[in-house]
């Protein structure tokens, strides 16, 4: 019964001795060559599944298989199987990211009104070279190049590949150029301020052929920048008849309208959420 | 005679309808089956608190994604990306399932779940970040032989990023689960 045993035993030792099997190292660095170790003998089929590959070849069991390091560049879960004449044998390992080189900013908005407070979102996203997201801490510096003025920059740590930060719009108007850098990569983003709303919004009248010319004075934000053309500026008649109502776009700094009046009349005006003064008129006097 | 055909046209017509309706409602249980549960987590997103909307709009649409995904990957379809991907995401799965046409090969998944915990939103709202731990059944077939069949227990990190009316997948890497 025990030799009977010891055969089954020994029997099944040799068996595993033949099967093939398949070691590959547990972590790997993005972008490295490999070489997967097998053993047994024979033909077999050599498999490298990956995010971005899967790859079949014909190898030797028993040999080393070496792995380019173009097939490891995405960084991820791998399974490398060996199949031979007595089955299949797999083992898995990591691709981690190489180090931080290379980054995505994402800038929002393109355009916005002076000294808005924490109106910027800067993000950046830490990459390696291969666009593998790099989740351990390292630091992305941004900086701020307004027009005229010195730089400003800022050190922010990633976290789970993810730094950024808000900013606050400056005060003239005009493009400021923001950056992120980490590694060799340096990105740039032009924001382009423009002026807020119109401040002390004033207009004055004068009589012409066909009623009042009324007109603004130049108009500028809170901060001195003009408004830029374009803009629109409402002008109110309210008289007996009611009230009249023209929308005119801001030209060379200052917006005018033409108001035919008979009798008595007020005119306001307004631009998005900013009135101006007020006048009183009186036609065909 | 003809009102006897009439009534009969009738309750023909009647009895298509119902019968598709059935198929119908049949198809759609069909696919909600399929589609793998997410359960979302946002408790410690930030630093943009997350909207009503999106907070059911990013769990259905990234287990559509994973539906799409699946699909594509055991029917070696790259059209079925076009959903619910875009970016690196969208290419790399489009290079694998180009990879596995080219070797013959299929990817099988079967979609046991996914916690999926978000980590950033940010300020714009335009990019969102995400944490998932899936498990799966893993099934990799050559020629309709299964060469490779395993449970997986897998963490990945996750861009998703809004499109037209979706949230649309824009980059996943999985990780070895360890924390940075």
């Amino acid at each position: 019964m025990r030799m009977l045993f010891t055969a089954v035993m020994m029997f099944a030792a040799a068996l595993n001795l033949a099967a093939s099997e398949i070691h590959a190292p547990a972590q790997v660095v993005a972008g490295s060559a490999i070489t997967i170790q097998t053993s047994g003998s024979g033909d077999a089929t050599f498999y490298l599944i990956g995010s971005v590959v899967a790859n079949k070849s014909k190898v030797q069991a028993g040999s080393s298989i070496p792995i380019d390091s173009d097939q490891l560049e995405h960084a991820g879960r791998y399974v490398a199987v060996l199949c031979a004449s007595d089955g299949c044998a797999a083992t898995n390992f990591f691709v981690n990211p190489a180090t931080a080189n290379r980054l995505s900013f994402l800038v929002h908005p393109s355009r916005i009104p002076v000294g808005t407070s924490d109106g910027i979102s800067a993000v950046a996203i830490v990459h390696d070279s291969f666009r593998n997201l790099v989740l351990k801490p390292e630091p992305v510096t941004f900086s701020i190049m307004a027009k005229n003025e010195k730089p400003v920059s800022a050190v922010r740590t990633s976290e789970n590949a993810v730094a950024w930060v808000r900013l606050t719009s400056a005060r003239k108007e005009g493009p400021t150029r923001l950056g992120a850098s980490i590694g060799h990569a340096d990105e740039i983003r032009v924001v382009q301020q423009v002026a807020a709303d119109a401040c002390n919004l004033r207009i004055k009248a004068s009589r012409d052929k066909r009623g009042f010319l009324i007109e603004t004075d130049p108009i500028h934000d809170c901060s001195g920048n003009p408004v830029p053309d374009g803009t629109v500026v409402s002008f109110t008649e309210s008289d007996n008849a009611g009230k009249t109502t023209v929308d005119v776009p801001i030209k060379r700094g200052t917006a005018k309208v033409e108001m035919p009046i008979e009798g008595r009349a007020k005119i306001t005006v307004a631009s998005g959420v900013v009135t101006g003064n007020e006048l009183e008129v009186a036609g065909g006097q | 005679m003809k009102a006897t055909a009439l009534r009969y046209g009738s309750l023909l017509v009647l009895v298509a309808i119902i019968l598709l309706g059935l198929a119908a409602y049949h198809l759609r249980a069909a696919a909600d089956d399929d589609l793998p549960h997410v359960q979302f987590d946002a408790d410690n997103i930030s630093p943009r608190p997350i909207e009503d909307l999106t907070s059911k709009s990013v769990p259905r649409d990234y287990a559509l994604a994973w539906q799409t995904m699946a699909q594509g990957l055991a029917g070696n379809n790259t059209g079925l990306l076009d959903g619910y991907f875009t970016g690196l995401a969208k290419q790399d799965f489009t290079e694998r399932i180009k990879s596995q046409l080219k070797s013959g090969l299929q990817t099988r998944y079967t979609d046991r779940g996914h916690k999926l915990e978000a980590l950033f939103y940010s300020p714009a709202g335009d990019v969102m970040e995400l944490r998932d731990h899936a498990q799966l059944d893993m099934q990799v077939l050559d020629g309709g032989k299964v060469i490779y069949d395993e449970p997986v227990n897998a963490d990945f990190t996750v861009l998703m990023t809004p499109g037209a009316d979706r949230w649309l997948i824009r980059q996943i890497q999985a990780t070895s689960g360890e924390k940075p």
